[in-house]
């Protein structure tokens, strides 16, 4: 798998490397850093957007956004916490991302919740409050709808976005393989 | 990216494929990750002829996990308060009702915030379109259960349920005398037996009758139904004999009214209040002609499905799923059986001399004396796999063979020996790296030491890791390289274009697009690889030809079982007339297609596998038709 899969260069001392083996862009926005975590050998491509500033307005300490390993927010990709009017006043709430999340290209993503192995195709917007169970494919460029709850092993795109088709039973094998490759070929000139 | 497509041979004994041109034979071919296997039977079982079993059903909107006892009563869609849209079919939400919200509102802005709860009544609205039920004059009194307090409230009318139950009771008759089919195929081996035998068809048939149609509506009436139903049944009639149905009523009245109705609207007409197909084609009796009488339905509940082996002695089980989490308590994956083959890195030869103009023969002699010396004179250049090929010229191509297995694998390529196919062939293909090994896959830190092993075995011949004791693996390899009688030494020229790493080998292969081709290069790829076998299973397959036998007892432990898996790739590159030159179509995507099989003892070979394209074959086919 993935022999023949081409290295991702980026310029020397254009990404920051953490202990944990993440790479985050110096060009991704990244507001309230302090509120973010990212769990390991996830990168951040330039251009991202990740709004950890957008928190809950109760007083003390929120994760606003918190990610799993071997994810993946591309170039140019927005993702920001959902909020609306709860009790008359205007909240946001957290985002939980668990592992192998690629997020492709300038994609918008509000969801409340991604589940492991999700694929968002680039351009693809994800409306405030979505639910997206483990394993699931959205396809670049399609819209799902706010609050719209997208079950595992399934395959989802179009504006709106629908259920296209199922996943192999070996998707799981596949997209964590694909996420480990991605995170290793991508490194410095 | 799924790169090769593999053969799978049903039921069959496998074999080689149908040659690729004809389009039919691309039916039996699938990419390796939608493929399962079956270890009793040591054969590739696919999609298309795996016998399915439900193992759970759940509503995909709101996850509940449907007891099986109700999903004919809920006519297989959720009987909660999942809707989808009529307009955008995107899942409705249940809102409380403006004049609710506005008076919340106006309470939390004075203060008096107790009393948000929002109120009744409530109303369906679609996050993406922005359409509410107030359009059709749905309203509900609680936000819970929608479905159940639907239907008592707006139920399909009486003469539309009526004949539909009337039509059921005349279909149940046939439909119940569903006994499974005696185990077909009894000493006509050589058949193919249809996993999905008519009656599956019928019993699907009866499944789909009791399914909720879209505008029927209403609740199934059909307790008195299923008992008359019951009675018809002894005296059961032949599937043949279907009597036919009258209809209850007649409802050319009613038709014609509606016809009357239909053309006032259509003098009104601008176009945009036409129901779409979609959602016409989908109800059965009076479809909604205008997208003002289209309905919210009811959300369809999903499956999840055991997978079985298809053959009539095995069955055994090849996916179970858990009902709960998306693991898999049995997964039975061609994946984990068969070698992953990938196409990649192509590079042009670059020529003096054009070719055009040279007969046959000529060609023919500058291809042979061009393999001869290739090494030295190859000139190349890498390509982008995503560029069309161009007639006329000769490319070489990577193919990497990915190992899943814990033992070596001996792999041995070999064209397809096939019928001539009607379409005169547009390329030539050759291997020069027929014979190799891939290495066992393990832990990434053990790859190290083996590839040191590999070396030096590579320059010795006879195994020369003594250091390693206990390493099993490594002698093994050893064992599995001497046993297919594959001195190194030998085929050093040839090695050089093999280039090993890990669990992964890659070596080369050369695709000649003859002058003035068009349409796709397909070509089929005969893989056949040699392992150990776990356990002496020979009496698990039939006693065959002793062809492994004998290069068995040429290793170093005549005991330890071999096994020969065959497999058939096939490579397409669609020409892409897009990028035609002098009239001449170029070339866009390569697929391949390899057929398997396995063979316990190394009897001869048959199976096959398919290798599909390199990087996007649905883009090439794309190419393909557009192209013509």
């Amino acid at each position: 798998m993935g022999a023949f899969d081409p290295v991702q260069t980026f310029e020397k001392g254009t990404y920051i490397e953490t202990d944990t083996g993440n790479k985050v862009s110096r060009k991704a926005t990244i507001l309230g850093a302090t509120n973010i975590i990212l769990g390991g050998k996830s990168i951040i491509q330039t251009r991202a957007v990740i709004r950890g500033d957008l928190r809950r307005s109760a007083p003390g300490q929120h994760v606003v956004i918190s990610m799993g390993r071997y994810c993946l927010v591309g170039e140019g990709a927005v993702l920001r916490p959902p909020g609306k009017i709860y009790k008359g006043a205007f909240t946001f709430y957290p985002v939980r991302i668990a592992d192998f999340v690629h997020i492709g290209a300038d994609a918008i993503v509000e969801a409340a919740s991604i589940g492991h192995g999700v694929e968002i195709g680039a351009g693809a917007i994800v409306g405030k409050f979505c639910i997206i169970k483990d394993l699931v494919q959205i396809l670049p460029d399609s819209v799902l709808p706010d609050g719209a709850i997208v079950p595992s092993m399934t395959v989802w795109g179009g504006n709106p976005a629908r259920m296209l088709s199922s996943l192999p039973e070996t998707y799981q094998e596949t997209i964590e393989e694909r996420c480990k490759s991605y995170y290793q070929r991508f490194r410095a000139v | 990216m799924q790169s090769v497509l593999y053969h799978c041979a049903h039921l069959e004994e496998p074999r080689a494929p149908l040659p690729p041109s004809y389009p039919s034979s691309f039916a039996d071919f699938a990419p390796l990750n939608h493929l399962y296997f079956c270890e009793e039977c040591d054969a590739i079982r696919c999609d298309d002829c795996v016998a399915i079993e439900v193992a759970s059903y759940y509503c995909p909107n709101c996850l509940f996990d449907v007891p099986g006892a109700n999903v004919r009563a809920d006519k297989s869609r959720c009987a909660r308060s999942c809707f989808s849209c009529p307009e955008c079919s995107s899942c409705l939400n249940v809102l409380a009702s403006e004049q609710a919200s506005d008076s919340s509102r106006a309470a939390t802005a004075s203060g008096t915030s107790a009393t948000h709860s929002s109120s009744a009544p409530y109303l369906l609205s679609c996050p993406a379109c922005k359409w509410s039920s107030k359009e059709i004059g749905w309203k509900f009194d609680k936000p819970t259960s929608l479905a159940s307090q639907l239907s008592q409230v707006y139920s399909a009318p009486e003469d539309v349920q009526a004949e539909f139950d009337a039509l059921k009771d005349h279909l149940e008759g046939y439909i119940s005398q569903s006994a499974p089919p005696p185990t077909a195929g009894k000493g006509s081996g050589h058949h193919r037996t249809p996993s999905r035998h008519i009656a599956q068809i019928t019993q699907a048939a009866a499944r789909a009758l009791r399914r909720e149609v879209p505008g029927m509506g209403g609740p199934r009436t059909g307790a008195a139904a299923r008992r008359k139903a019951g009675e018809k049944s002894d005296n059961r009639a032949g599937w043949d004999q279907l009597a036919p149905y009258e209809a209850k009523d007649s409802w050319k009245e009613e038709g014609l009214q509606r016809g009357v109705d239909d053309v006032d609207t259509m003098r009104k007409l601008t176009g945009e209040e036409v129901a779409p197909i979609e959602k016409r084609w989908t109800s059965a009796w009076e479809p909604p002609r205008m997208s003002s009488e289209t309905m919210p339905q009811r959300i369809p509940l999903q499956a999840k499905l055991t997978k079985r082996c298809p053959h009539p002695t095995c069955r055994h089980i090849l996916i179970q799923p858990d009902t709960k989490t998306v693991r898999m308590l049995i997964k039975m994956v061609g994946g984990n059986y068969l070698p992953a083959i990938e196409l990649g890195r192509r590079r042009r030869r670059l020529v003096d001399e054009a070719l055009d103009g040279l007969t046959e023969e000529e060609l023919e002699r500058r291809r042979r004396e061009r393999r001869r010396t290739r090494i030295n004179l190859a000139r190349e250049e890498d390509e982008d796999m995503t560029e069309p090929l161009h007639p006329g010229e000769v490319y070489t191509f990577q193919l990497a063979f990915t190992n899943p297995l814990y033992d070596p694998v001996q792999v041995r390529l070999g064209a397809a020996h096939q019928p001539r196919g009607p379409v005169q062939p547009s390329h030539h293909i050759f291997t020069p790296t027929a014979h190799f090994t891939v290495g066992p896959l393990k832990d990434a830190w053990a790859y190290d030491e083996e590839d040191e092993d590999d070396n030096v075995e590579d320059d010795a011949g006879t195994g020369g890791a003594a250091g390693h004791g206990g390493d099993s693996v490594s002698e093994r390899a050893k064992a599995r390289m001497s046993l297919a009688g594959l001195p190194s030494s030998r085929h050093r020229g040839r090695e050089a274009e093999v280039e090993k790493r890990g669990n992964v080998t890659k070596v080369g292969l050369e695709v000649e697009v003859l002058p003035g081709a068009s349409g796709p290069v397909e070509f089929d790829l005969e893989i056949r690889f040699t392992y150990r076998a776990d356990d002496a299973e020979g009496g698990a397959g039939p006693a065959e030809g002793p062809g492994e036998a004998a290069v068995t007892g040429s290793g170093k432990d005549a005991k330890e079982e071999y096994k020969t898996f065959t497999f058939w790739t096939r490579d397409i590159r669609d020409m892409d007339a897009a990028v035609a030159v002098d009239g001449q179509p170029g070339l866009g995507l390569l697929t391949q297609r390899v057929w398997t099989s396995t063979r316990p003892n190394g009897a001869p070979p048959p199976g096959g596998i398919e290798l599909a394209g390199p990087a996007d074959m649905q883009k090439g086919g794309q190419a393909e038709r557009d192209g013509a």
